[in-house]
């Protein structure tokens, strides 16, 4: 299968799934409940999606698919974690992690490390 | 002045306008990560338009640029997603009553900032009809959203690879956690979900400590939410 078949094949897989996710809920409102055991183990995705997301790349640099640990990550990381907690602003966030991560990459460069 | 339908669709498109400066980085990145992925500008907008869930575009690019196996990067992209189902759960009874013969394509309008200004603004007013509101709301949303995956799409390419920029992925959804991390047993799915994905991600194959890592975040928080329900941070 070539890889353009195969990243439609996602596009298409995932265009109904998020569809019948955001609907299935408003097809069956006064007519039927979800489990209960189901809504409890749902109301915590967002927040270990997310995280999920995060923590890896903040982590490591991945070469060839080999992980290996990135400390200019991490304090980039870290400074956004601050700024994320502080204003809950996706630019502020955003721009103070890329610009300690290019300091921190530069003074490693100047360092020699 | 105009029909009520047009004035509450105006409603709702004017009040996400402050927020939609938020998704523009957003949308960058998500436009960049499908050309990251070996993809072209027609996979980029037919992605942003179809499937209508940056998270969940930008995880499944990355995760099929890794090479991981379509179910893999479908069940990951979809799990992310899954918020949107609590999301329909909790606005039901808000636009339903009022959704006649649309109904069944309500859902799609369906996101995080449409959710958030019907939820907390449009339906307390009654200068507007609920249905158009969160409509028009979402018309806005997905237009930038279009055209910031465009300039993604056209601009990611050019970018060098030294400039490390896949690092905006992490970043944006670190600004997106925070307001997910509204009770205490949030945060300590986040907290498990974060050991985990530490753990798991570098050692089990085909990126499947992702979703390993999710579940047991969910499963963690499911767990301590029932014990203690539902304490405030920092109330």
């Amino acid at each position: 299968m070539s890889g353009a078949l195969a990243f439609w094949i996602v596009i298409g897989g995932l265009a109904v799934g998020t569809f019948l996710i955001r609907s299935l809920p408003l097809w069956f409102y006064g007519r039927a409940r979800g489990p209960e055991w189901l809504e409890r183990l749902l109301r915590h995705v967002p927040a270990a999606a997310l995280t999920a997301l995060i923590v890896p790349g903040v982590l490591y640099t991945k070469v060839d698919g080999a992980y290996s640990p990135a400390p200019e990550r991490v304090l980039a990381g870290l400074a956004a974690l601050l700024v994320a907690v502080r204003t809950r602003n996706v630019i502020a966030t955003l721009a103070t992690g890329m610009v300690v991560l290019w300091v921190a990459q530069a003074a490693a460069g100047l360092l020699g490390g | 002045m105009h029909h009520p339908t047009v004035r509450s669709m105006l409603a709702g498109a004017r009040a996400v306008s402050p927020i939609i400066l938020g998704i523009i980085p957003f949308g960058l990145v998500a436009g960049a990560s499908v050309i990251a992925a070996g993809f072209g500008l027609a996979e980029a907008i037919a992605m942003s338009l179809l499937v209508n869930a940056g998270a969940s575009q930008i995880a499944a690019a990355a995760l099929f640029s890794e090479g991981a196996p379509l179910l893999v990067v479908i069940g990951t992209a979809l799990v992310i997603n899954a918020r949107m189902f609590i999301y329909a759960t909790s606005i039901a009874p808000v636009i339903v009553p009022h959704a006649g013969r649309w109904r069944w394509i309500l859902g799609h309008p369906l996101v995080d900032q449409s959710y958030a200004v019907t939820m907390l603004h449009g339906r307390y007013r009654d200068d507007v009809r609920v249905v158009p509101y969160y409509v028009g709301s979402w018309l806005v949303l997905a237009l930038t959203w279009q055209l910031s995956n465009i300039a993604g799409a056209l601009g990611g390419a050019l970018v060098p690879a030294s400039w490390s920029l896949d690092f905006a992925v992490p970043l944006v959804f670190l600004a997106m956690l925070m307001p997910a991390l509204k009770f205490r047993a949030d945060v300590e799915a986040a907290v498990a979900t974060g050991v985990a994905a530490a753990v798991l991600v570098p050692l089990l194959p085909m990126q499947t400590g992702l979703i390993v890592a999710i579940v047991i975040g969910m499963a963690w928080g499911a767990l301590r939410h029932h014990e203690h329900p539902e304490p405030e941070v920092g109330a």
